[in-house]
C-alpha cells in the first residue's frame, strides 16, 4: 500500500507541481478550445493565444515562486 | 525520413534520451546506495522487478493508444505534456536563477545510504527485503516518468519505437558509465538537462494541444523547432530576470 501511495503521489506530482500553474494551463486550454469551437475564431489565432499564454503563465509562475521564497 | 519528419523525430528522440538520462541517473544513485550497503543481489532484484512492472504497463497501455481517436489523443497528451513540461521548466528556471537548490546526487546517495542503514538497525532480519524494495521503488517511480515521456513524445506521430530507443540508449549510457566509475554520477549537469527537457516537452505540449484543437501550424512539424527556441529564450530570460534580487523580491 505504501508503494501504491508513493506511485499515486508521484503521478500527481508529475502533473501538479504547482497547483496554480496547472490550473492556469487547464484554463488556457479550455479558453482556446472555447475560442475556436464556440466563437469560431480562426484556429491559427487560437494556437497563437495558446503559445503566448503558455509563455506568460511560465514567467508568472516562476516570478511568483521566487518572490514567495525570497520573502 | 524527410525533413519535416526529422523536424519532429529529432526532438522526440532527443527529449526521450535526455529526460531518461536525468531519471536514470536519479534511479542509479539509489540502486547504487542499496548495492553499496547490502550487495548487488537486492539491488538487481529490485531493479528487475520494477522494470518488469514498467514493461507490463507499456504492454497494457500500448494497444489502448491505437484505439483512441487521434485528435483526442493529441489533446490529452498535449495537455499532460504542458502540465509536465511547464512544471519541469519552471523548476529548472528557479534552479538556474538560484532560487531553489540544485539537485545533488552525492547528497542523495548519502541520504539514501543513511536511511537504509537506519532501517537496518531497526529491522535487521528483513534488511535485504527493505533494500530491494528501495531499489524497486526508485526504478519504478523514476521509470514512470520515462514511460510517460516516451509515450507522450512518441504516440502522436507513430514515433514510439524511436522514442523508446532514445530512452534505452540513455539507460545503457548511464549503466555503462556507472559500472566504470562505480559512484553517483554527480557530474551530469542535471539542471541543464532538465531545462532542455522542460523546453522540449512544453514545445511538444503546445504543438499537440494545438493540433488536437484543429490548428494547422505553418511549416507543420518544423514549427516545433521554433517553439523550442521560443521556450528556451523565455526560460533563459526569466532565469536572468530572477537573478536580479530587485525583481524577485516581494513588493
Amino acid at each position: 500500500m505504501n508503494i501504491l501511495a508513493d506511485v499515486a503521489r508521484e503521478l500527481v506530482g508529475m502533473f501538479v507541481a504547482d497547483a496554480r500553474l496547472s490550473a492556469a494551463i487547464l484554463a488556457l486550454v479550455a479558453g482556446v478550445a472555447g475560442l475556436i469551437g464556440m466563437l469560431g475564431v480562426e484556429p491559427l489565432v487560437g494556437g497563437g493565444v495558446l503559445l503566448v499564454g503558455c509563455h506568460l503563465i511560465l514567467v508568472e509562475a516562476a516570478v511568483r515562486e521566487a518572490r514567495k521564497r525570497r520573502s | 525520413m524527410d525533413t519535416a519528419s526529422w523536424g519532429i523525430a529529432a526532438p522526440a528522440v532527443g527529449a526521450a534520451f535526455v529526460a531518461s538520462l536525468v531519471e536514470v541517473v536519479e534511479a542509479f544513485t539509489i540502486v547504487l546506495a542499496v548495492a553499496t550497503l547490502r550487495g548487488w543481489r537486492p539491488a538487481v532484484l529490485g531493479t528487475l522487478a520494477a522494470l518488469a512492472v514498467l514493461g507490463a504497463l507499456i504492454v497494457a497501455l500500448g494497444p489502448l493508444l491505437d484505439r483512441v481517436p487521434l485528435h483526442l489523443l493529441q489533446i490529452v497528451i498535449g495537455v499532460l505534456l504542458l502540465l509536465f513540461g511547464m512544471g519541469w521548466l519552471r523548476k529548472a528556471v528557479l534552479r538556474s536563477a538560484g532560487v531553489i537548490a540544485l539537485h545533488d546526487e552525492e547528497a542523495a546517495f548519502a541520504a539514501e545510504t543513511r536511511e537504509l542503514a537506519e532501517e537496518a538497525r531497526r529491522k535487521d532480519a528483513s534488511m535485504d527485503w527493505i533494500a530491494g524494495l528501495a531499489a524497486f521503488k526508485a526504478v519504478l517511480l523514476e521509470g514512470l516518468e520515462v514511460v510517460f515521456i516516451v509515450i507522450a513524445v512518441g504516440a502522436g506521430r507513430g514515433l514510439l519505437w524511436p522514442a523508446s530507443l532514445g530512452a534505452l540508449a540513455a539507460c545503457v549510457a548511464v549503466l555503462a558509465v556507472g559500472a566504470v566509475v562505480h559512484r553517483p554520477l554527480s557530474r551530469v549537469p542535471e539542471n541543464t538537462l532538465k531545462f532542455g527537457v522542460g523546453v522540449m516537452l512544453a514545445a511538444f505540449g503546445v504543438f499537440w494541444t494545438g493540433e488536437g484543437l484543429g490548428v494547422e501550424w505553418p511549416g507543420h512539424d518544423l514549427i516545433l523547432l521554433a517553439f523550442v527556441a521560443l521556450f528556451l529564450a523565455t526560460g533563459l530570460a526569466t532565469a536572468a530576470l530572477l537573478r536580479r534580487p530587485a525583481v524577485a523580491a516581494p513588493r
